[in-house]
């Protein structure tokens, strides 16, 4: 694991990557350029240079003003398929020309950082026939979290839908439960979205992954790997800070670290680290409680374990302990919610 | 749209320090302790607040008479408190009444010109409501416009598609709704890119809102689908105006390498907005099915 993680002032988002697509869109809506760019250290003659960049806190800052400008709750849904077809990012040539899914995802997931560093997922199987791939923030997105998320199964579903021909059979789980969302999710996803979620994740059933793609193409597959191998010479690969606490702390399960190993293993001291997640609008211990949450959830879902051996798992000292955490947590007890589950 | 006003806001300033000089030529400055803070928190609110209106009227209106009536209303009114603040730092002498008229005499004549705007702006109004038939029905939500298009979208034709259903029944009159879909719009924006799909939607609405009636309402409910709202329209006038819809679509069509379009007429029977939005996705889904409905372009 690279241990250096990116911030909001690391300039690692491409322009051409997202940005230029978004102000075209939302110009197209009528928002003035520089209106949109005010606040943001972007300037406009370098939005057509092939490799201009930005970082994170002007891409949030752009976020927020094109929701301001401009009136247009169907943005995130437009820019996820505006970027998955446009011509100058090579990575998604690349998942237009894959085999079938589970070789575009994998691309996806390999090459995160040159579209979607702020973001990452985790897959699991969720039963035996559906894979449900997890999205969680890698660094602090704030209130632009649900934008981004939109965004990135916009493209998703998009993919699927062009290369699959349908989208139905995909769930969609969003933590959101704003009603302009809603509405909008009902008209532009043909698939099932639920709201209000513990997580935002995506649910695909085995049967989808191995289906081949209608474009696959093994020769433009392979060179538009091969250009974004090219652009992994100038984007390093970076990982955002929470991910890599979040990733860490997940391996080492059942045993807990401390905020001085982590730090230790990211080359921070643990001072400096509790002072660059609370600029992420979080702290170690929440993290922690994330993380087995999902972690407990996750478990929960997969089957048949005890209460007890679910503690042991978590890393909690007995099952009471857990039952106690997991209802502080979801507001549920385990019991409950594996009726829950078992039950839908 | 300030730029349009430039002359207006450069007299009035120079009113303004007219004023100004005229105060501290007639008048001697108060002492700090003579000051009553609470009558200058007063007028100057009042101030700040007529200040606000001149600003909004400048920004947001474009030149015209009603305008003209509206901004010079409201500079007399900033003027005579511009006054009436200045005397809280100013005192005259007893043997020049000519600026307690300056402070008094403006602000009555100002608000009756105001007065006298708002009242073209009600008439402007009821011209402008006429010109935006076809796009808008009771109610006005600037919000739920959609930027490209310049529609209503889903959630205001949700909002009023229940009001006139339930209108509608209690009248035993008719109602319909026309919805347009574009076939594959994916594909057509895949192969020609965003920008071309954008500029389609829009010419598309300005077809379909010139192509129906006045009082009809067309709104874009979906990415892709347009629904239009025929108030008191029964279903075989739907079906004529569904077919006319068609023809025009097709000439569209030729012209460029436009997308298919189906187009859908159905009586609206049900008791919701939802289940009629339900029946319509089947109407469309029964057309794209049997394709007869829809055209393709040679």
């Amino acid at each position: 694991m690279n241990a250096r993680s990116f911030g909001y002032q690391d300039k690692i988002l491409l322009l051409q990557h997202g940005s230029s697509e978004l102000l075209a869109l939302a110009q197209r809506r009528g928002a003035t350029l520089s209106k949109l760019l005010t606040g943001t250290s972007i300037f406009e003659q370098d939005l057509h240079k092939p490799h201009g960049r930005l970082h994170h806190a002007d891409w949030l800052k752009l976020l927020q003003n094109c929701q301001q400008q401009l009136n247009s709750p169907e943005l995130p849904f437009l820019l996820g398929s505006a970027i998955l077809n446009s011509h100058y990012i090579s990575l998604c040539q690349c998942l237009q020309a894959a085999k079938n899914l589970r070789q575009a995802l994998a691309q996806l997931w390999y090459f995160r950082h040159q579209l979607f560093p702020a973001v990452y997922a985790s897959a699991y199987l969720k039963s035996q026939q559906v894979v449900t791939i997890e999205l969680r923030p890698a660094i602090g997105l704030g209130n632009q979290q649900p934008f981004m998320v939109t965004v990135l199964c916009s493209l998703l579903l998009t993919l699927i839908k062009q290369q699959l021909g349908s989208s139905q059979d995909i769930q969609v789980q969003l933590q959101s439960g704003c009603d302009a969302l809603q509405l909008q999710s009902q008209l532009h996803w043909d698939c099932t979205v639920s709201f209000s979620q513990p997580c935002d994740s995506i649910s695909i059933p085995l049967a989808l992954w191995q289906q081949t793609f209608t474009d696959a193409d093994p020769e433009r597959f392979l060179a538009a790997r091969r250009s974004c191998r090219q652009l992994n010479r100038v984007l390093a690969k970076q990982r955002g800070l929470l991910e890599n606490v979040c990733s860490m702390q997940q391996l080492a399960l059942p045993h807990l670290l401390s905020q001085e190993q982590v730090a230790g293993a990211l080359g921070l001291t643990s001072n400096s680290l509790k002072r660059q997640l609370s600029l992420h609008q979080t702290n170690f211990a929440r993290l922690l409680d994330q993380i087995r949450r999902d972690q407990a959830r996750r478990l929960l879902q997969q089957g048949h374990y005890s209460n007890r051996q679910l503690a042991q798992q978590l890393g909690y000292s007995d099952e009471h302990n857990f039952r106690r955490a997991f209802k502080r947590l979801t507001g549920l007890i385990p019991t409950d919610f594996k009726g829950l589950f078992n039950f839908n | 749209m300030w730029q349009q006003h430039r002359y207006k806001m450069l007299s009035s300033l120079l009113l303004l320090v007219s004023g100004l000089l005229l105060a501290i030529h007639s008048g001697s400055g108060k002492q700090a302790t003579e000051f009553d803070w609470l009558d200058i928190l007063g007028e100057g609110t009042t101030l700040l607040v007529a200040c606000g209106w001149l600003g909004l009227i400048i920004s947001s209106r474009p030149a015209g008479r009603v305008t003209e009536w509206l901004y010079y209303g409201s500079l007399l009114l900033v003027y005579s408190y511009f006054l009436d603040l200045l005397d809280e730092f100013i005192r005259y002498p007893d043997t020049i009444r000519l600026m307690s008229w300056l402070e008094s005499l403006p602000a009555p004549v100002g608000m009756l010109i105001l007065t006298y705007g708002l009242v073209g702006w009600h008439r402007e109004q009821r011209a402008i409501n006429r010109q935006l038939q076809g796009r808008e029905l009771f109610l006005r939500q600037h919000q739920l416009i959609d930027p490209l298009t310049q529609l209503y979208g889903a959630a205001y034709l949700q909002a009023v598609l229940q009001r006139e259903i339930e209108l509608h029944k209690s009248q035993h009159k008719a109602l319909s709704l026309l919805v347009v879909d574009i076939d594959n719009f994916i594909q057509f924006n895949r192969q020609h890119g965003m920008a071309a799909g954008d500029a389609y939607l829009s010419q598309l609405s300005e077809l379909l809102s010139s192509q129906l009636r006045h009082s009809d309402l067309v709104c874009r409910y979906a990415g892709d689908r347009f629904i239009a709202l025929l108030p008191e329209t029964a279903e075989p006038q739907a079906l004529i105006m569904a077919q006319h819809l068609r023809q025009q679509l097709l000439q569209l069509a030729d012209s460029q390498n436009e997308p298919a379009t189906t187009v859908v007429a159905l009586a609206v029977r049900q008791g919701s907005t939802k289940a009629a939005f339900k029946a319509a996705e089947q109407a469309l889904a029964v057309a794209k099915q049997a394709g007869n409905f829809s055209h393709k372009p040679a």
